[in-house]
């Protein structure tokens, strides 16, 4: 019988490691609506692009999975820039906000259906190198689960010194902060959109990458996660940061010992109930966002 | 000018004339052609039978998960169906020859419901074979029972399926309960277990297979010390893992889900050291749900895995040599049938059975399917009870997962 101390840490490494995945799904959703105010239907499709980019890379090519987890960046990124650079751009152009939104939904249903003609609808397994399990005493933790929180923090730690001390990054939050001035600063928008779109879209190939060996890998993986991305993207405040990094890992952590406490049956039951008080009692999430209203 | 009216008058007369020669050739066998009718009609009635006999067909709709979780129940279903077919359809029985018409039901009751709407609609099927999810399978068994259909399934667990009162419902798979008796009398009796936790996904049949086993078992002594449900959108079962380590030794966790989350489920009960393949001394347990192949996917976490199968590829009946000979040659020789592949072929087989008794219809096939005693196929025999479900459980087999990862029967 393992004692109740060795069972709050043991289910709160399981939440943090889950709660890593989900926070590298929903940056990429809340970095979007942060820039362009506008939700990503397909960021899902990303995920399970860059999960099966590194599968295929591995699997296929012999290459290493750490340097899979790259090539899923990068495929993430291109696969962003077309889909920025063909469908999302042209739309935005013509100054709809709406149309862009539902394009999202279009490219999401382009994209699953894609995957579907090309990977089959059969479930591909996926091991990683690193499943051994580390133990210490009676906590135990695999291999992948460290690189999985190693990667997320670097991932998260990257973007967030991009965005705070970068000039492209404080170019990116006076866009979301107010477009009209920034243009007329002469920051580029278009560029800046663009840029928004490759690194959301790298960041989700990338978790792709690292949820493959965990999800069971087939063209609709990615639609699991997104669920529970779209509500921490809530829970921490639509655009935030912040909010998004300590709703993920709360998400995650809320997961571990409602399995321990309650069964896993009630997981979403907890989660989207948490959803709901979040949006009557503190709508504006976790963290709120700072703007000043213009006078 | 005066060559365009010249050429029109010529035009002109050559119609007159080609009508009074037509008014006359008419006139003179209008009288042998009122003879001819009656051997025209004749006739034309004779090519219209024997089209017709050229055209009998028994039309099979097929409802299987083609994408989504449970995807690979509908790929392998297709590979068994249409090898049938194949060797049906090369001599035809009692002059029938079988279509099928392939539907993607998803594993999901909505999805079943809509595409088993559309089929009897557009298909006019006679039988209607599937669904492999239990929820689905439920959602469609009214649907064909009010348009009088029968409805042939091969891989729902579910109770419910057979014990509802239908009329028009077949099961040639072991239900939930004919797959637990067994099993939780030789987990008592051969394995010597005394405790036991239920996995299981949070559907028709994993609540009926965890209800079935933990009666039988409980009856016998055994003690269940946990039930833990999930649903189908559950990823990482790390956490569900450290529940069960935290719940002290266990002898046997039975498991019912699918493949993909059963290789995912085996793997995190061997990190957190609670099965064999972990180097612990609990055993998994499961009944007729993965196909051959599991235990390379989950690798050596699978170690000691034990289970029913229905189908083993290694059997040395000449019914099941037979098709795994036709199988290989139609798919490769290094395939191995599964259970799926199987079940799928001995649907098509039961059919044909039936039309080889006289069945030619949606009626006859259903009163010829409950005539049917000991019909031999590959995954055992066909007896159908009244309430449609086999009765004759002659071939089940229990196998337990080896280091090499291959399959050791269990004589049990």
């Amino acid at each position: 019988m393992v004692d109740i101390a060795s069972l709050i840490i043991q289910q709160s490494i399981n939440g943090i490691v889950m709660g890593c995945l989900y926070v590298m799904v929903a940056l990429g959703l809340t970095l979007i609506y942060g820039v362009m105010n506008q939700i990503n239907f397909a960021h899902a499709d990303f995920v399970t692009l860059g999960a099966f980019a590194s599968y295929f890379f591995v699997k296929w090519m012999g290459g290493g999975y750490l340097i899979s987890i790259l090539v899923a960046f990068l495929a993430g990124g291109v696969l962003g820039y077309i889909i920025n650079l063909t469908i999302f751009a042209p739309l935005r152009d013509r100054g709809d906000e709406l149309r862009p939104l539902i394009a999202t939904i279009g490219a999401s249903i382009l994209l699953e259906n894609g995957s579907l003609l090309f990977f089959g609808p059969v479930p591909y397994q996926y091991d990683t190198p690193y499943a051994d399990a580390i133990r210490i005493g009676k906590i135990f933790f695999t291999e992948q689960s460290l690189l999985v929180v190693l990667v997320a923090s670097a991932a998260i730690a990257a973007l967030y010194a991009f965005m705070k001390f970068t000039f492209t990054g404080k170019a990116l939050r006076a866009i979301s902060q107010d477009r009209e001035t920034a243009g007329l600063m002469g920051i580029n928008q278009a560029f800046l959109i663009m840029l928004t779109i490759v690194i959301a879209s790298a960041m989700a190939g990338m978790a792709g990458a690292m949820l493959g060996p965990i999800l069971v890998l087939t063209p609709f993986a990615g639609a699991s996660v997104v669920v529970k991305a779209f509500a921490i993207v809530i829970i921490g405040g639509f655009g935030n940061m912040e909010g998004t990094i300590i709703a993920g890992l709360l998400v995650g952590l809320i997961e571990a010992f409602t399995t321990q406490y309650l069964g896993s049956g009630v997981i979403d039951l907890v989660v989207f109930g948490l959803l709901l008080v979040m949006l009557l009692v503190r709508p504006t999430g976790l963290i709120a966002e700072k703007k000043e209203e213009n006078v | 000018m005066s060559t365009n009216i010249k050429s029109n008058k010529v035009v002109i007369r050559l119609i007159v004339i080609t009508k009074r020669k037509f008014g006359e050739v008419m006139q003179k066998n209008l009288k042998s052609l009122c003879r001819l009718l009656p051997f025209i009609a004749v006739g034309l009635m004779g090519f219209t039978q024997v089209a017709q006999s050229q055209e009998k067909v028994i039309r099979i709709g097929l409802l299987y998960p083609i994408s989504g979780p449970g995807s690979y129940f509908g790929v392998m279903g297709r590979e068994g169906t249409d090898l049938a077919i194949e060797q049906l359809n090369k001599t035809g029985v009692n002059g029938y020859k079988f279509v099928v018409d392939y539907q993607d039901s998803q594993c999901s009751p909505l999805a079943a419901t809509n595409v088993v709407k559309k089929t009897l609609e557009n298909f006019k099927p006679h039988i209607v074979v599937g669904e492999e999810c239990s929820d689905a399978t439920l959602a469609v068994a009214p649907i064909l029972e009010e348009a009088k259909v029968p409805l042939l399934n091969a891989g729902s667990a579910t109770m419910k399926l057979t014990g509802s009162g239908y009329k028009y419902a077949f099961r040639i798979f072991p239900n939930a309960r004919q797959q637990t008796d067994s099993f939780a009398v030789n987990a008592i009796r051969k394995m010597n277990a005394k405790t036991a936790v239920l996995l299981y996904e949070k559907t028709n049949a994993g609540i009926d297979i965890s209800d079935s086993f933990e009666k039988t078992f409980t009856l016998l002594g055994g003690k269940v010390v946990s039930r833990i449900d999930f649903g189908r959108d559950v990823n990482d079962f790390t956490s569900i893992a450290t529940r069960i380590a935290s719940l002290g030794p266990v002898d046997v966790i039975l498991t019912s889900a699918l493949e993909g989350q059963t290789v995912k489920i085996a793997q995190a009960l061997a990190q957190a050291g609670v099965v064999k393949g972990g180097g612990g001394k609990a055993v998994q347990i499961g009944t007729i749900w993965l196909p051959w192949g599991f235990d390379q996917k989950a690798g050596k976490s699978a170690l000691g895995y034990t289970r029913i199968v229905q189908f083993d590829p290694n059997e040395t009946r000449p019914m099941v040599q037979n098709f795994v000979k036709a199988y290989k040659a139609k798919y490769g020789a290094d395939k191995v049938p599964t259970h799926i592949n199987a079940h799928a072929y001995d649907t098509i087989m039961i059919i044909a059975e039936a039309v080889r008794k006289g069945a030619k219809d949606s009626e006859s096939i259903r009163s010829e399917m409950l005539k049917m005693k000991d019909v031999e196929v590959t995954t055992g025999k066909i007896t159908f009870g009244e309430d449609g479900q086999n009765q004759n459980m002659s071939v089940i087999h229990f196998v337990e997962t080896q280091p090499d990862l291959s399959w050791k029967t269990l004589n049990w």
